[in-house]
């Protein structure tokens, strides 16, 4: 009666929990890792004061923090090159969700069509395989003699960096697809379309959803060579225009708040990852 | 009625060799039967299977359900495979309700269909949970379920318990005999336990490998005495059962055990 007694507080008794385990993960599978990450960005705050501070590092190569942060502050009161930080941040943000919502629109489509019709594949297949490793900034002059200066040249610029990715991830995804779980659904009467909606499209896009976050990261990185394009606007341009003057702490600025945007996507993928697909790993 | 009429199925192997998979396989499953095929690895079971699912065309012979010749995969022919095939992405009841979505019953209608086939595999309480909270014999009855829901007219079933542990095996077997007593079904089974095949089939079909064919039927009334009785003691201590189990598997072995002595007589 004691025993039973005792063994009923005792779950109810939030003080005197149970020890709650789970099964050892292989590989990091959820494990925190923001402190470590948390720990090694101060690290390297320091040793940038600490380099700056000592004179270990000509302050034209390396600017302070202290400096960087006062340049950030007066581009954000004064702007730069005769914009507003907000107009070189949101011309650079249009290009990159431009170029996104145009890649992701024809990538995800085509990549799921070669991975089910031999056609798509036979025809599609050799033009990306061909393109794709080649550098943007290889491809760069051709886009201007073609498309001009213009957004145009910039966005189509980066809408092919970021198309490949996307392409060959939804192509990735249709192969993952076991062929017992179609065989599943025909034998429970789905239709072609059916097939394609409810088990091809949700199957392929944990694998869709990686080629968007690796997209959007190569998008960031195309954004200095689109902009080298004659613009007058965006954060790639204030870079590059910063450094004719040999102003570093304003390229520091602009790195900065790239490497910024470019983390909160990669973080906003993964939350969207989380939501839409939540079964990832589990089955 | 389904009629497999000479059958016969040849791959080719990934070194160009063809293998005969299936040679002149004829099989009749009747209303309110369960066909078990019983046979070792390789020996052809799911080849004949895929066969009558429509997963696989053959390289002769034919195979009919009711008169109409099978071709390619329907809901007239409900499948339970060995590895469970939930999607992870939808609940246990969509997931059993899914056949029932592809031929556009209404939401309302599915969910009232699917907690009625969730009740009968004795799974009611967890129509709103995902597959991957669910053990494997759960999945397993999940995937039954699912096979019902469309209302076929057979069940077709890969070693659906293969994967099992022999408790919950046990417990799938009564679960499936009951569904079976209840809806009536035409079952064809797949499994290489001769306890099973002679527990669960009105008939007992024992294949043979290289090439694989059928080389004995047996007529077995263990699961009508059991659905009748239900005392699984009593049938697997009768004679006749044990009778059977022996006589089985000396076929069973014995192809293996003519090949083996062919080869040492060679060497
Ligand atoms: N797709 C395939 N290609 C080539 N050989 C196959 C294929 N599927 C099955 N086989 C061969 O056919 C034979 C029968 O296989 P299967 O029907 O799966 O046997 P069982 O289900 O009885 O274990 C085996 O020898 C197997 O290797
Ligand atoms: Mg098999």
């Amino acid at each position: 009666m004691t025993d039973l007694a005792r063994s009923g507080s005792r779950t109810s008794d939030p003080a005197d929990r149970p020890k709650i385990v789970r099964l050892h993960p292989f590989g990091l599978d959820g494990a925190r890792t923001g402190p470590i990450s948390l720990a090694t960005a101060l690290l390297l705050l320091a040793a940038w004061f600490l380099a700056t501070h000592f004179r270990l590092v000509p302050p034209l190569f390396l600017p302070t923090p202290q400096e960087v942060a006062t340049q950030f502050l007066a581009v954000v009161e004064d702007g730069y090159a005769g914009a507003t930080l907000w107009e070189h941040l949101s011309a650079s943000l249009f290009r990159i969700f431009s170029a996104a919502v145009i890649a992701a629109s024809l990538g995800i489509p085509l990549g799921l069509a070669m991975g089910l019709n031999r056609w798509a594949k036979g025809v599609f297949d050799t033009p990306i395989e061909f393109y794709w490793p080649l550098p943007p900034l290889a491809y760069l002059p051709l886009m201007i003699i073609w498309l001009g200066i213009g957004e145009v040249s910039k966005i189509v610029l980066l809408t092919l960096a970021m198309f490949a990715p996307v392409c060959l991830s939804a192509q990735a995804g249709v192969r993952s697809l076991p062929i017992e779980r179609v065989n599943a659904a025909l034998s429970l009467g789905a239709g072609r379309w059916q097939l394609f909606r409810t088990i091809v499209l949700p199957s392929a896009l944990p694998e869709i959803l990686t080629g968007l976050r690796i997209g959007i990261g190569v998008g960031w990185s195309t954004l200095v060579a689109a902009e080298l394009i004659a613009a007058t606007r965006g954060i790639g341009f204030m870079i590059m225009s910063a450094s004719h003057f040999l102003a570093t702490d304003v390229v520091f600025v602009g790195i900065g708040i790239i490497a910024a945007f470019a983390f909160a996507f990669s973080y906003g993928m993964r939350l969207l990852e989380a939501w839409l697909v939540p079964w990832k790993g589990k089955s | 009625m389904l009629q497999v009429r000479n059958a016969s199925v040849f791959f080719s192997a990934r070194d160009g060799r063809v293998v005969h998979a299936l040679d002149r396989a004829s099989l009749d499953i009747d209303a309110n039967s369960i066909v078990v095929a019983l046979g070792a690895s390789g020996c052809g079971k799911s080849t004949l299977l895929n066969a009558i699912a429509g997963f696989l065309p053959l390289s002769e012979g034919s195979i009919t359900l009711d008169g109409q010749p099978v071709a390619s995969p329907g809901a007239d022919r409900g499948v339970v495979f060995q590895k469970d095939t939930l999607l992870p992405w939808s609940s246990v009841a969509d997931n059993v309700a899914l056949g029932l979505r592809f031929a556009g019953v209404p939401g309302r209608e599915r969910r009232e269909r699917a907690e009625e086939l969730l009740g009968l595999v004795g799974l009611e309480s967890f129509a709103d949970a995902f597959p991957h909270e669910l053990s494997g014999g759960m999945r397993q009855r999940v995937g039954i379920a699912r096979a019902l829901a469309t209302d076929p007219k057979i069940l077709l079933m890969d070693e659906p318990f293969g994967a099992l542990d022999s408790l919950t095996r046990e417990q799938m077997q009564e679960l499936l005999i009951d569904v079976w007593a209840r809806t009536g079904k035409r079952i064809f089974f797949i499994t290489h336990s001769i306890e099973e095949a002679l527990f669960l089939g009105t008939t007992v079909v024992v294949m043979s490998p290289r090439p694989g064919r059928i080389v004995a039927h047996f007529d077995v009334d263990f699961v009508r005495r059991f659905a009748a009785e239900r005392d699984v003691r009593a049938i697997l201590s009768a004679p006749e059962f044990a009778d059977l189990y022996d006589e089985i598997r000396s076929l069973v072995h014995r192809p293996q055990a003519e090949a083996e002595s062919r080869r040492m007589v060679l060497q």
